[in-house]
């Protein structure tokens, strides 16, 4: 009898009984007060364990898992070495003798659309011969913002508040709507508070070729560190958030209905998927 | 520097492969990511045992893409694949051994002392719940912290919800007692101190 009592709480407590059950447990506790205590101790037991494992989900992601979630982690089995084909024409067509004539289109490209950011991280622009044209150009175009993304960071963490345009005040609603007013859209303000990021400025960059808004956050969280998250309009596809390196810094960028945001930082890899996440949230945008 | 592809696995690796991994797969998984570790922290007694849990339920995954049903709920799945694997170490050793063996490594030395005394506390819980018998730990990590309905835990369970019930409330039971436990002793080592 006690062992369905208990089970009847439990149930209770979770939401998990119907109706008539319901209002018998419900008899039963206004008939007795020890059933009533033990209803309190088993919910603040529930919350206890709730609690305990909360803040575990807001902890950065190892960048193993992330890796190996990406597949980037498994090794081939005996199986699948035997079975090892030449890759498929969807992803590697045969070698074409114009390549080269690709590779330098796409290079020319890059070079009048890099500007001042080309080079300055030395980026790899070495693609796969079998690569098709179009892609070569797309991966162009993102190396290039990726980068300017990259020096605009350095160059904000290297001159300190120097060159924020506007500067973080009593109301950032203010700072946002002046820097708004420069831009295709106008941009919000994610709240990074929780991750102990707070909001020094905002400056004006260029994202994509158009005018973008680089919000600068700090933090004393050297496994954070200073971040900037870069919103700007943008008329290319959708791209699921992903992740680059460029030197010691890690970017995760992401292009979504209009809107292209890259996250840069020193950050670790998983501090920087929960803090896209979250600013995904806020922003409606991934 | 190696050329990074931004729209797929790179050439090498999807080489490795019998099949590339879908982006939006793997997008998925990345979202889960999180609960599955706060998952098997509950079900494993390290930090570190628990991502390697993680990650071995990743590349399972991965591997039996094709074994996902879309339209059905990707968390419960992930958490099945967890939940076996689990199982399967638990089978593969001997688990008494490590009994009273928790590993802290969640806790930073230079810590302010009131987050110290906190995590603590949490961690104490956390300790509870790795004490009680594999089949109620699952049970309460899948409906008390992850929230899924009872019907939901049996599905993946494979347990009829009457047995999800019962293992419910023993699991709520033992750890209360456990805590309680804990809180006499540790004030008994208070008392001695002073």
């Amino acid at each position: 009898m006690q062992k369905h009592s208990d089970e009847a709480l439990v149930a209770y407590l979770d939401g998990e009984l119907d109706a008539d059950e319901r209002a018998h447990v419900e008899a039963w506790l206004d008939a007795d007060p020890a059933v009533r205590d033990r209803l309190l101790a088993l919910a603040e037991s529930a919350t206890l364990v709730r609690n305990a494992f909360a803040e575990l989900v807001t902890e950065a992601v190892p960048e193993q898992l992330i890796a190996a979630a990406r597949g980037e982690t498994m090794q081939p089995t005996e199986a699948e070495i035997v079975v090892l084909r030449p890759p498929r024409p969807s992803l590697a067509p045969p070698p074409s003798s114009r390549w080269y004539i690709q590779l330098a289109t796409a290079a020319g490209l890059f070079g009048l659309v890099v500007g001042g950011g080309l080079g300055y991280f030395g980026n790899s622009i070495l693609t796969p011969p079998h690569v098709p044209a179009e892609r070569q150009l797309q991966t162009a175009a993102i190396n290039s913002w990726l980068d300017n993304a990259a020096a605009d960071y350095k160059l904000m963490v290297s001159t300190g508040d120097a060159l924020v345009d506007v500067p973080a005040s009593g109301d950032n609603g203010d700072v946002i709507q002046k820097v708004s007013q420069s831009l295709p859209q106008p941009v919000r303000l994610p709240n990074l508070q929780p991750w102990g990021l707070s909001f020094k400025g905002a400056r004006l960059v260029v994202l994509e070729g158009r005018p973008a808004a680089q919000l600068v956050y700090n933090t004393d969280n050297k496994a954070i560190g200073p971040l900037a998250l870069i919103i700007g309009s943008t008329k290319q596809p959708d791209i699921a958030p992903t992740f680059e390196r460029r030197q010691d810094l890690n970017l995760l960028y992401w292009r979504h209905q209009g809107r292209a945001s890259v996250l840069v930082g020193q950050s670790e890899i998983g501090y920087l998927w929960g803090i896209a996440n979250d600013v995904a949230w806020q922003l409606d945008a991934i | 520097m190696s050329f990074r592809w931004n729209f797929g696995a790179a050439p090498e690796r999807a080489a490795s492969r019998v099949e590339p991994v879908s982006k939006r797969f793997s997008d998925q998984l990345i979202a889960v990511l999180p609960r599955l570790r706060r998952f098997a922290a509950g079900l494993t007694r390290s930090a570190s045992e628990a991502d390697d849990l993680v990650q071995a339920a990743c590349e399972r995954a991965l591997a039996r893409e094709h074994q996902f049903q879309e339209g059905t709920r990707f968390d419960s799945w992930m958490f099945r694949i967890v939940q076996t694997i689990w199982i399967d170490q638990l089978r593969a050793r001997d688990i008494r051994k490590e009994d009273g063996d928790v590993a802290e490594e969640r806790l930073g030395s230079d810590e302010p002392v009131r987050r110290v005394e906190a995590r603590l506390a949490l961690s104490e819980v956390r300790r509870a719940v790795t004490r009680l018998p594999p089949d109620q730990r699952l049970t309460l990590m899948l409906v008390t912290v992850e929230g899924l309905s009872y019907k939901q835990a049996a599905e993946i369970t494979g347990v009829p919800v009457g047995t999800i019930m019962s293992r419910l409330a023993r699991a709520r039971i033992a750890l209360q007692q456990l805590l309680e436990t804990g809180a006499v002793e540790r004030r008994s080592a208070r008392d001695a101190e002073a």
